[in-house]
């Protein structure tokens, strides 16, 4: 499926009845795909009447993608038996880990940036896309720690990612902001390594400073620098689907649409 | 061995561990905990307001370094919580906790369950009166039958958003969580209707149920309730005698 370059949201539970009621006009609804892997019920349930009215992207946020121990072969079968009862527009994973020994932090953790990583991961991105006989998409995740054995610039490693193994990139514009100035890098040296042609979405969303680091909460609009940001992204890259993301203290449903508002006319 | 699983090994032990970290990496056992523990409270409302916040925090912090987390999906993450609380020292004079837990895990399995089935009742009707004592009736999977020395199901039912908490129950009650489209059920059982179920849920036949000394002549009158329902949503015959 071929989508217009517009906007749309990170659909969460709570906003499921407000959406549904008003069908407001989007071009996309992000779900986390965790939040369907059930094997019926009140989600499931939902997520076939939005099926009916938008495009979906599934967004991963546990498949683990950069991990040493195995892919969890349970997780990729529901994921893909997902995908294939809904064909969503988009399925995304993150360029991160999140298990050892099968042992999970859920959270997205930053890679070490190694040649061994890099290979690791775009054999797994590999092995995904033959599973789900689909291109992924794979979004660049912000953070907070660098490993000392790194040796890869982030933007490299990224774009080697989508080269070597085929894959799209979900480029999350408020990760390269919080990751250039938690790391100490040119955001616009970031984007311009960046191929246009790989990058299938953007993300916008809100960070908060804390402790001299800026975290990607989730929980905030989108910062004006990285409106700028965007707008930077968009004239080198070109319109893409772009969602904006809200996860914490999330606000009333208005405010996701304002944002994605303010997105479409950066678009247009 | 790789130096990535290396890496990766020792970075998850110093996130689920209390040694000090550096800054950043101090952010990501932040995260770690408060993603564990979001996904506890969004499994255990009721507990968490019989306990409160604080304890609830200091509990899921204890909980998930003792039971790490075992999947990439956060739906799957606590299902130990009973057993842990059951020897909590903090909850010690809390017995009834492990219980609710239970039965609050049991509302999350039946949310994310299967959708019931719908009964065959023509099919039923067919079947012929010499082979009805054959029939054997199955449960809808997303549904559990729990026993506790308390009132699980007055407790929970006290515990919802809308209700003041407060208990009108106490003593032993025996729970059945079940689904009935997608909304999941909790209700209480007296002794035959749970005698019942809890047969249905082994496998017995209608012919075996007939027979035995609690049920006896209540099996007809038990069965129209639990298929009207849906908790019974399936029945096949068992091979003649």
């Amino acid at each position: 499926m071929t989508l217009a370059a517009r906007v749309g949201i990170g659909l969460r539970a709570p906003h499921y009845r407000e959406a549904w009621e008003r069908r407001p006009s989007l071009a996309l609804l992000e779900v986390h795909s965790e939040n369907f892997f059930g094997a019926g019920g009140e989600p499931l349930a939902w997520l076939e009447r939005f099926a009916s009215a938008y495009p979906l992207s599934f967004h991963g946020v546990g498949l683990s993608l950069g991990s040493a121990d195995p892919l969890a072969e349970a997780h990729l079968a529901r994921l893909a038996s997902l995908a294939r009862r809904f064909s969503p527009a988009f399925v995304s994973e993150h360029l991160s880990w999140s298990s050892i020994d099968a042992r999970h932090a859920n959270d997205l953790l930053p890679l070490p940036f190694t040649e061994e990583a890099l290979a690791h991961v775009i054999a797994r991105v590999g092995i995904v896309q033959e599973r789900l006989g689909r291109r992924i998409l794979v979004e660049n995740v912000s953070s907070y720690y660098a490993f000392p054995e790194s040796a890869i610039p982030e933007w490299e490693f990224v774009s080697e990612v989508a080269r070597r193994s085929g894959c799209g990139l979900l480029l999350d514009v408020n990760n390269v902001w919080v990751n250039a100035a938690n790391h100490g890098f040119d955001p616009l040296r970031y984007l311009d390594a960046i191929d246009p042609d790989v990058v299938g979405e953007m993300h916008l969303a809100g960070f908060e400073a804390c402790e001299g680091l800026l975290i990607d909460t989730h929980a905030r609009p989108v910062d004006d620098e990285v409106w700028s940001l965007y707008r930077s992204a968009v004239a080198r890259l070109g319109s893409k689907p772009t969602v904006i993301e809200w996860d914490a203290d999330l606000p009333p449903l208005d405010v996701l649409i304002d944002e994605a508002r303010k997105a479409e006319a950066v678009l247009a | 061995m790789s130096s990535l699983a290396e890496t990766q090994r020792r970075f998850l032990g110093d996130l689920y561990g209390e040694e000090g970290l550096a800054p950043g990496a101090a952010v990501y056992r932040r995260n770690v905990l408060a993603n564990l523990h979001d996904a506890l409270a969004g499994t255990y409302p009721v507990l968490r307001r019989l306990v409160g916040d604080a304890f609830f925090r200091e509990a899921a912090r204890h909980f998930a370094r003792a039971h790490p987390s075992t999947s990439g999906d956060l739906h799957a993450f606590g299902s130990q919580l009973a057993d842990f609380l059951a020897s909590y020292p903090p909850a010690r004079d809390l017995v009834y906790l492990p219980d609710v837990a239970r039965l609050e895990w049991a509302v999350a399995q039946a949310f994310h369950g299967p959708d019931p089935r719908r009964l065959d009742l023509d099919a039923l009707a067919g079947v012929g009166e010499e082979d009805r004592y054959r029939v054997r009736f199955s449960m809808q999977e997303a549904a559990r039958l729990l026993e506790s020395r308390h009132p699980i199901v007055a407790i929970w039912q006290a515990n919802q958003p809308a209700r003041d908490g407060v208990l009108e129950a106490s003593g032993p009650e025996r729970a059945l969580v079940y689904r009935e489209g997608i909304s999941v059920r909790v209700c209480a059982l007296e002794p035959v209707p749970w005698r019942f179920l809890e047969s249905v849920h082994s496998g017995a036949t209608l012919g075996a149920m007939a027979e035995d000394a609690v049920l006896g002549d209540h099996v007809i009158a038990e069965l129209p309730q639990w298929t009207y329902c849906g908790v019974i949503d399936a029945f096949a015959l068992s091979p003649p005698r």
